[in-house]
């Protein structure tokens, strides 16, 4: 809890910015997120104090990206490497935020935030410095597939934070990959704007490697007529926690989110989904799956909010879950808050293992039993992988993922 | 059309067990400390281990916080201003229903509750339940010939100690809750029930609750065993006088079902609600759990939510036995400034058990409906299966309507499905039926009766009814 600890008694302010300064002073009085809050009862709490366990670190180690890039055209970024961004072509224009910009926006996210809903955020931001803040501005058509890199340096606690505009009429590709070293934590925040008519397909791809944890939250506002698409795994970290805070700000905007979590061994992720609609005729399909094998606890909550003004909203959540041991454990909670009288609202939850009718029938036609497990996992897997944007085909997702299991 | 007509009959009706009954009443002062809870036991002429449970329960309570969690708006219930214990003022005891004041029966039959046993045509036992105390009870003959015990708790405490001692506080134990011990610590009287092995209940056993004091609260505790191979429904109704002020009702009923035994409990509760502006109303608080110890036994909670200001009920099952099934089945109707927080919690314990939750919520005016359940496989819950269904309604643009289900796994050999969805009331319908010549609110009526049908179905028969007539009677003026 060193880190709780310098929080506590921070005084050398001297070298932060002014929003690290707000999030510290927010964070002061009570520096941790109450336990018995509904989103943090169900947190491991060793499991936690070890994610803060380790020292932070502003500096990272050198990082080599695991994974050849594929074209010359793909745009790819590493957050704190030291670079300026700025690439005009004739189509499209992708520009670093300024000081200026970034500071009013993240301000004006961190006035409504809330100790225990922003928790990871508040963190985050008080600990990232100038050097791990990547904010972009993205106008224009026909932009190449973007992939931005976020890690952990081993034995150590990093902080990198994304700010991405997406401009009007302006349609992207995104790759978010997080990747969590030995022995070591990582602390992603992302804020994404979507103006009118924009539309993303946005990806996030979490993994880590031997006790590596993640506290990664995305916080995305849509104005009218945007559209947004999320494609989302998490697997391999001892502690990880995925939350999402969806605002429709004008309603009229279009949502879409399929998640998977894979915990194995005792490792516990938990997704956490908060969707506002604050106008009408918003539109929301989420689908949300875990795995849970050996000792694992995997946990998932959505709520769907949505106030009188959101009227003919239309939302659905699914949560679907396998469970596959005898110890471990998956918790759900998909939770309707609904005032609007013209809506279409619904929710759907299963837990349960692999079709043993299924099963039955391959091993009938001849397929072993590891081989007809695969297949199953495969389908399961597959739903969520194929809307992944960028690394679908050549990162073998679902082949490292199959081999994991 | 029967139905219909019903509906037609009574959608101009105001609360109509608004009602007081004017009579004298025995109550002790307001205020709750150790020696009331002593005078409640002492005017009840209790055993000791009662006194014992109660003052155990009392000092758990002492501790205790009031819960949150439900984010219910009400005021700060004040626990010192409340009377715990008023009974209406009788001479000595009673041993037949002719020596029971003819103004308490009267009340009844206002109610509509027959007592007098030569009146009675249906075949249902009845447990009167006035204030603090119960009135009579009916139809005794008849059950001891079966050897079912029907009482009110009160006198099962003096005659069948052994039984009470044994099982009250077994599902519900004082420390569970905070209103839990508050029952625990001070309830004044309900209804018992003992189904001797291999008996099946010869006819339907009913409660009927009625607060007629404004300023004591009403805390009743009901038990129910039902021994191996035996079955039993049991009806509970309940209506309170209009008044200003908000009246607490804290509740515990414990059910036990042993081998192949099954309990039925239903529900009609139309406390009053308080008025339009949200002014009066009962706070209704209550613990209710069913313990399925027994191998194949069943407990099935099937329950009408009208009435009160607040509602804060969970209906749950613990299933112990292997094979033991538990059902949930629900309509809560809030208009106005209601609010409910209802639900149920199926807690698998057992191997292959099972359980089915339907859950209906109708949110009207500017009211508050939320379904809040649980359910849970244990490690040992192996082949086990759960279906929840949860629908609301939304009438107006003012009312809300949540759903919190929380769903937890500990068992890979098991299934758990829940789906919820919401809705309005259909324009194309309610087109379809005003084309046909039918009325705008009985239009809504019909369409609200057709929303419930899953539940109603599960009631028993003249509860079925009653439940018709009171979800139009709810709504009058809530729709167009």
């Amino acid at each position: 809890m060193e880190i709780i600890e310098k929080i506590k008694t921070n005084k050398s302010t001297d070298n932060l910015t002014e929003i690290q300064k707000i999030c510290l002073h927010k964070l002061q009085s009570s520096p941790l997120p109450n336990p018995k809050s509904e989103l943090w009862r169900l947190s491991n709490k060793s499991k936690f104090s070890n994610f803060l366990d380790y020292s932070f670190n502003e500096i990272d180690s050198k990082f080599d990206i695991p994974y050849p890039k594929n074209s010359q055209s793909t745009i790819r970024l590493i957050i704190g490497e030291n670079c300026l961004i700025k690439l005009i072509e004739k189509n499209y224009s992708i520009r670093q935020l300024s000081e200026d910009e970034l500071h009013k926006y993240i301000k004006e996210q961190i006035s409504g935030f809330n100790q225990n809903e922003n928790w990871c955020d508040l963190l985050n931001l008080s600990l990232s410095s100038k050097n791990n803040i990547l904010g972009l501005k993205i106008n224009g058509s026909k932009i190449p597939p973007i992939e931005i890199f976020s890690h952990s340096s081993s034995d150590s606690l990093n902080a990198k934070t994304l700010v991405i505009f997406l401009e009007k009429n302006c349609d992207i590709e995104l790759l978010q990959v997080n990747l969590g070293r030995e022995n070591s934590s990582l602390s992603q925040s992302t804020f994404f704007c979507l103006k009118e008519n924009s539309s993303v397909n946005h990806g996030v791809v979490s993994f880590g490697e031997n006790r590596s944890n993640l506290l990664n939250s995305l916080n995305v506002i849509q104005q009218k007529n945007s559209v947004y698409n999320l494609g989302s795994l998490h697997f391999k970290f001892n502690y990880a926690r995925f939350e999402i805070s969806i605002k429709q700000s004008a309603g009229n905007a279009k949502t879409n989110i399929k998640g998977m979590q894979i915990t194995k061994k005792d490792e516990q992720i938990s997704t956490y989904t908060k969707i506002e609609f604050n106008g009408p005729n918003g539109f929301l399909d989420q689908i949300n799956k875990s795995l849970a094998d050996d000792k694992s606890h995997a946990i998932f909550e959505g709520s769907i909010i949505v106030p009188k003004i959101a009227q003919r909203t239309d939302a659905s959540q699914l949560s679907r879950n396998l469970l596959l041991s005898n110890f471990a454990q998956i918790d759900t909670k998909p939770q309707l808050e609904i005032i609007a009288d013209d809506v279409k609202c619904k929710h759907g939850a299963t837990i349960s293992q692999l079709n043993e009718d299924e099963l039955f029938y391959m091993r009938t036609r001849g397929i072993t039993l590891t081989e007809a497990n695969k297949l199953q996992l495969s389908s399961y897997f597959q739903e969520i992988i194929s809307f992944i944007p960028v690394s679908k085909d050549r990162w073998d997702l679902l082949d490292k993922l199959l081999n994991e299991n | 059309m029967g139905n219909e007509n019903l509906v037609k009959d009574v959608v101009k009706e105001p609360y109509k067990y608004g009602f007081v009954t004017d009579i004298e009443t025995e109550k002790i002062e307001k205020g709750l400390n150790e020696d009331i809870i002593k005078l409640i036991s002492q005017k009840k002429e209790e055993p000791k281990f009662l006194l014992d449970f109660r003052l155990k329960a009392f000092k758990k309570w002492q501790k205790m916080k009031e819960p949150d969690w439900a984010a219910l708006g009400y005021k700060k219930i004040d626990y010192q201003d409340i009377s715990y214990y008023s009974a209406p003022k009788q001479k000595e005891k009673i041993s037949s229903l002719d020596e029971v004041d003819p103004k308490l029966l009267e009340t009844f039959d206002k109610l509509g509750i027959p007592l007098t046993e030569q009146k009675k045509l249906t075949n249902v036992a009845v447990d009167a339940v006035f204030d603090s105390v119960s009135i009579a009870t009916t139809f005794r003959k008849e059950l001891a010939e079966h050897g079912v015990i029907f009482c009110s708790i009160s006198e099962a405490v003096k005659n069948h100690g052994d039984l009470i001692e044994k099982y009250l506080g077994t599902v519900v134990p004082a420390s569970d809750n905070y209103f839990a011990a508050l029952n625990s610590a001070v309830f004044s009287d309900g209804s018992f029930v003992y189904i001797p092995k291999g008996v099946t209940c010869p006819m339907d056993l009913s409660s009927y609750f009625r607060i007629n004091s404004g300023d004591s609260g009403q805390f009743e505790r009901t038990l129910i065993i039902a021994e191996e191979s035996s079955s039993v429904s049991y009806l509970e109704g309940c209506t309170a006088p209009m008044f200003d002020t908000n009246t607490l009702h804290a509740a515990v009923v414990e059910l036990i079902a042993l081998d192949d035994a099954s309990i039925k409990y239903s529900t009609v509760q139309n406390w009053y609600a308080g008025d339009e502006e949200g002014i009066g109303g009962i706070f209704n608080f209550v613990t209710k759990r069913g313990k399925c110890l027994g191998k194949r036994s069943k407990i099935s909670w099937s329950q009408v939510e009208t009435g009160s200001a607040i509602t804060w009920k969970y209906p749950s099952c613990l299933l112990l036995g292997e094979e033991s099934v538990g059902e949930f089945y629900s309509v809560a109707l809030t208009n106005n400034l209601q609010q409910a927080d209802t639900g149920t919690k199926m807690i698998h314990i057992g191997p292959k058990t099972k359980s089915t939750i339907v859950s209906k919520g109708i949110s009207a005016g500017k009211s508050k409906n939320s379904y809040r359940g649980l359910v849970k496989m244990g490690t040992k819950a192996t082949g086990s299966r759960n279906y929840s269904q949860c629908d609301s309604m939304l009438i107006g643009d003012q009312a809300s309507a949540n759903t919190f289900p929380y769903i937890k796994s500990q068992q890979p050999n098991s299934e758990i499905e829940h789906e919820a969805s919401t809705c309005r009331i259909s324009e194309d319908q309610l087109f379809y039926l005003q084309s046909r010549g039918i009325e705008f609110e009985e239009a809504v009526s019909m369409m609200v009766s057709g929303f419930c049908r899953d539940v109603f179905n599960q009631l028993p028969m003249e509860f079925a009814a009653e439940a018709d007539k009171l979800l139009a009677l709810k709504l009058e003026g809530s729709v167009g």
